[in-house]
C-alpha cells in the first residue's frame, strides 16, 4: 500500500496522532537543547560527515583491515551478500553451538533481513530484549521508529499486552511497574540464553573491535552471559580509527534523545575466556547504493532517528505508514534504492522543508536526495492520470502571465463567494481535511505593486 | 566467487574517488570546563549521584549506610575483606552472579561532558558484573577526569583491553509512552565517589 493510504489509516485516531506528534517533537526539542550546549557542534557534524565520506571512498580496504584485526583478536568473521545469506550464516552458527534460546539486542539490520521468523521456523526461540522491541514483538508488529520502536503504542496497550503474555496485574499503564515486570521476565531469558545476537553501531578498522550503544544494558546482559555472541553489521558501519569514536559518540545520543551519551557504550574486541564471538558483515544492497553518486551519502547514516523526530510528515503519519524497516526521511531515501516500484510514494512523503537535513548529525542532504528521487520516480513510474494532466495544465498556465492572472481572479472570487459544499467537493483534494481560506480581494502581484508605489510616494 | 570477494569487488568498483580524512582540531571544542563541577552535573543529569570522599573507607561506610541489609557485595578496592561476601575466583559461570546486590569498581577515566566513566577488563574481573549488579558504585580520582570524549580516547590509546565500556548513569528506558524509568536490565542505581 502507498504511504498516503497507510497514513490515512493512522490518521483515523486523531488523539493518537496528536500525541505521537507532540511526543516526537518533545524529543526533537531535547535534541536541540543538547546540541546547542556543545561548543563546536557544527564542526562535529562536519567531522562526522567527512569521516564517513572518507570511509566510503576506501570502504573495501577498511573492511579488509577490520577483518584482519578481528581475526587476530580471535573473532570469527563471515560475509553475507544479502539478507538470506545473513540468516543462513547466523542459523548455521547457532546450530553448531546447539543454541535454541536466543536473546537479541536491538539491530535494525536483523529486522531488515527478517532474521526472527527465519530462526523461529526452525523452532528456535528469539527474544528481543530492548523493552520497546519486546513490546512490538509481543504485539507481532515491526518497530515503527528506529530508536523508539514502540512510540506508536500507549501505556494501556502495553499494560494489556503484558497481562496477556507475561501474566502481569492490571496497573492502569504504570510504566514503573511494567518496566519492573519486563526486567524480571527478561532476566530469566538472559540467564537461560544459549546465544546472544547484537547489532553494531561502529566497527573500528584499526582495532578490529566494535561498539554497541544501549540505554538499558540489554546488549551487555546478553553478550556476557551467553556462551556465543553474534554481532551483525552492515558494511557501512566501519570507521577508520578508534579516536573517531570521539566524534560519533558525541553526536549519536545527543541527536537521538538529547542525552549526552547513551548509558552504555560497549567496546567489544576479544571474546571473553571460554566463549565465542562472531561478526557477520552484510551488504544487502549497500554496494548498490554506493554506486549512485546522488544517494551514496545516505550510507553515512548512524541511525539516530533525529530526521524522523523532526519530520512533520513522519510525526503525523506514524512509522508503519512507510512499510519499510527504516521509516521516515532517511528510510524514504534508502527504500527506493531497493525497490523503486514498491516504495515510489515515499520520496513524496515529505514537505521538503529541509528540517531533516538540518538536524542530521552526519550532514546528509536528506531533503535534496528526496527531491532527486522524485524526479527519477516521476520519469520512471506511471503517474495517476489526473496528476499528469493537471501538471501539464499548470505548466502551460504558469507560462502565460495574463491567463494566470485571470484564473487567479476567478479563484479568489470563488473562494469568497461559492458555498463550502462546492469548494470542498471531492475533486478538490486540498479541501479533504481542511477548510480553505477566504480568498483575498487583491492578488499578490497587485498588493506588491501597490506597496512599491506607496514606498516611492513616501520616499518623495 | 564467494560473498566476501564479490562484496569487496563491488565496493571497490562502486566507491567514489578517494576523499581525504578530515583533521580534528580539538581547539574548536575547548571551553575550559571546570571538570569536577561539569562531571558532577552530568552524572546527576543522567540519574546517578556523586559523593566526594577523601579515602576508600568512606566508600564502604557510605554504602553500608545506604544499603544496610544487602547480602551479596563485592568490591574491587584494596582492604575490603569486611565488605566482600563473595569470592569471585569461585564463580565458574557468570550467571551465578544473578543475586549480586552491591558492586564497587574503580575507574581510570571519567568524562566531564557526559558523566561517563570508563571500565575495562583490567577493572572488571567478570564482564557482566557492572550490568548484573543491583547497585553499582564507581570510585574515581579527580585527577582522572578529562573534558571531552576526544581526550578520553587519547588516554585509551595506551590501554589494551579486550572489552571496555563507557558507562553513564544507571540503566534506564523510556519505551513506555516516553516516561523515563530508571532500572531496565542493568544496575538500578549508580553512585560515583570522587576522591
Ligand atoms: S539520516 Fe541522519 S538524522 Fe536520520 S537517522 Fe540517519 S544520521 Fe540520524
Amino acid at each position: 500500500m502507498s504511504h498516503p493510504k497507510l497514513a490515512s489509516i493512522f490518521n483515523k485516531d486523531e488523539k493518537r496522532v496528536d500525541w505521537h506528534d507532540k511526543a516526537l517533537w518533545f524529543v526533537r526539542h531535547k535534541r536541540d537543547m543538547s546540541a546547542h550546549s556543545v561548543k563546536g557542534w557544527e564542526e562535529l557534524r562536519n567531522l562526522g560527515h567527512g569521516i564517513k565520506a572518507h570511509m566510503l571512498s576506501n570502504l573495501d580496504n577498511y573492511l579488509i583491515q577490520f577483518e584482519e584485526n578481528a581475526l587476530k583478536n580471535g573473532v570469527q568473521v563471515h560475509w553475507a551478500a544479502n539478507g538470506k545469506e545473513h540468516n543462513q550464516i547466523v542459523h548455521k552458527i547457532l546450530k553448531e553451538h546447539n543454541a535454541k534460546k536466543i536473546v537479541k539486542s536491538k539491530s535494525m539490520l536483523t529486522e531488515e533481513c527478517h532474521l526472527n521468523p527465519y530462526l523461529e521456523a526452525d523452532g528456535m526461540e528469539v527474544i528481543d530484549t530492548d523493552l520497546g522491541e519486546r513490546i512490538v514483538q509481543l504485539a507481532k508488529e515491526p518497530p515503527s521508529h528506529i530508536v523508539l520502536p514502540a512510540i506508536h503504542k500507549d501505556r494501556h496497550q502495553v499494560d494489556e499486552l503484558f497481562q496477556e503474555h507475561l501474566g502481569t496485574k492490571p496497573c492502569d499503564g504504570d510504566p514503573q511497574y511494567l518496566t519492573g515486570e519486563a526486567r524480571k521476565h527478561l532476566r530469566e531469558k538472559f540467564i537461560q540464553a544459549d546465544a546472544a545476537i547484537t547489532g553494531v553501531n561502529f566497527a573500528i578498522a584499526d582495532t578490529g573491535g566494535f561498539v554497541v550503544c544501549t540505554n538499558e544494558g540489554n546488549a551487555d546482559m546478553g553478550a556476557h552471559l551467553a556462551p556465543v555472541h553474534i554481532a551483525c553489521m552492515g558494511v557501512e558501519k566501519i570507521i577508520p580509527k578508534q579516536e573517531h569514536l570521539g566524534v560519533f559518540l558525541r553526536l549519536l545520543a545527543r541527536s537521538a534523545t538529547g542525552q549526552p551519551i547513551t548509558t552504555y557504550s560497549s567496546h567489544f574486541k576479544k571474546p571473553q575466556p571460554g566463549s565465542k564471538m562472531h561478526i557477520v558483515i552484510v551488504d544487502n544492497g549497500r554496494s548498490e547504493q554506493l554506486s549512485r553518486p546522488d544517494f551514496r551519502a545516505s550510507l553515512h547514516c548512524i541511525r539516530c532517528g533525529a530526521c524522523m523526530n523532526t519530520c512533520p510528515i513522519y510525526r503525523r503519519s506514524g512509522g508503519h505508514s512507510y512499510d519499510a524497516t527504516i521509516p521516515g526521511p532517511i528510510g524514504s531515501i534508502l527504500s527506493p534504492g531497493k525497490d523503486l516500484t514498491k516504495y515510489s510514494s515515499l520520496p513524496f512523503a515529505s514537505t521538503l522543508c529541509g528540517s531533516c537535513s538540518d538536524v542530521c548529525p552526519v550532514k546528509i542532504d536528506i531533503h535534496s536526495q528526496l527531491y532527486k528521487w522524485r524526479q527519477i520516480i516521476t520519469k520512471n513510474t506511471p503517474q495517476p492520470f489526473v496528476k499528469k494532466q493537471s501538471m501539464k495544465f499548470m505548466g502551460k498556465l504558469f507560462a502565460k502571465p495574463s491567463q494566470y492572472e485571470t484564473v487567479g481572479k476567478i479563484a479568489r472570487w470563488s473562494l469568497r463567494n461559492l458555498p463550502k459544499s462546492v469548494i470542498n467537493s471531492k475533486p478538490n483534494t486540498w479541501g479533504k481535511a481542511r477548510d480553505l481560506p477566504i480568498g483575498p480581494k487583491q492578488s499578490f502581484d497587485d498588493w506588491y505593486k501597490e506597496r512599491e508605489n506607496n514606498k516611492k510616494s513616501n520616499d518623495q | 566467487m564467494g560473498s566476501r570477494e564479490s562484496i569487496l569487488a563491488k565496493l571497490k568498483a562502486n566507491k567514489p574517488e578517494a576523499i581525504d580524512l578530515p583533521k580534528i582540531d580539538l581547539n574548536v571544542f575547548n571551553e575550559d570546563l571546570d571538570l569536577i563541577k561539569e562531571f558532577t552535573k552530568k552524572v546527576e543529569i543522567v540519574g546517578g549521584s556523586v559523593i566526594e570522599i577523601s579515602n576508600d573507607e568512606e566508600v564502604l561506610t557510605h554504602l553500608k549506610k545506604t544499603f544496610p541489609n544487602t547480602k551479596i557485595n563485592f568490591s574491587n578496592l584494596d582492604n575490603t575483606q569486611s565488605f566482600n561476601t563473595i569470592d569471585l575466583s569461585t564463580i565458574k559461570n557468570p550467571r551465578n552472579l544473578e543475586d549480586l546486590d552491591v558492586l564497587v569498581l574503580e575507574s581510570k577515566i571519567g568524562v566531564a561532558e557526559n558523566g561517563a566513566v570508563w571500565l575495562d577488563d583490567n577493572d572488571i574481573p567478570i564482564r557482566v558484573l557492572p550490568f548484573i549488579t543491583k547497585h553499582l558504585a564507581i570510585v574515581i580520582s579527580k585527577n582522572n577526569l578529562v573534558p571531552y570524549m576526544h581526550e578520553a580516547y587519547k588516554s585509551l590509546s595506551n590501554h589494551n583491553s579486550s572489552y571496555g565500556v563507557f558507562l553513564s548513569g544507571p540503566s534506564k528506558t523510556a519505551d513506555i509512552e516516553q516516561s523515563l524509568v530508571i532500572g531496565a536490565h542493568g544496575a538500578l542505581s549508580l553512585t560515583v565517589f570522587l576522591k
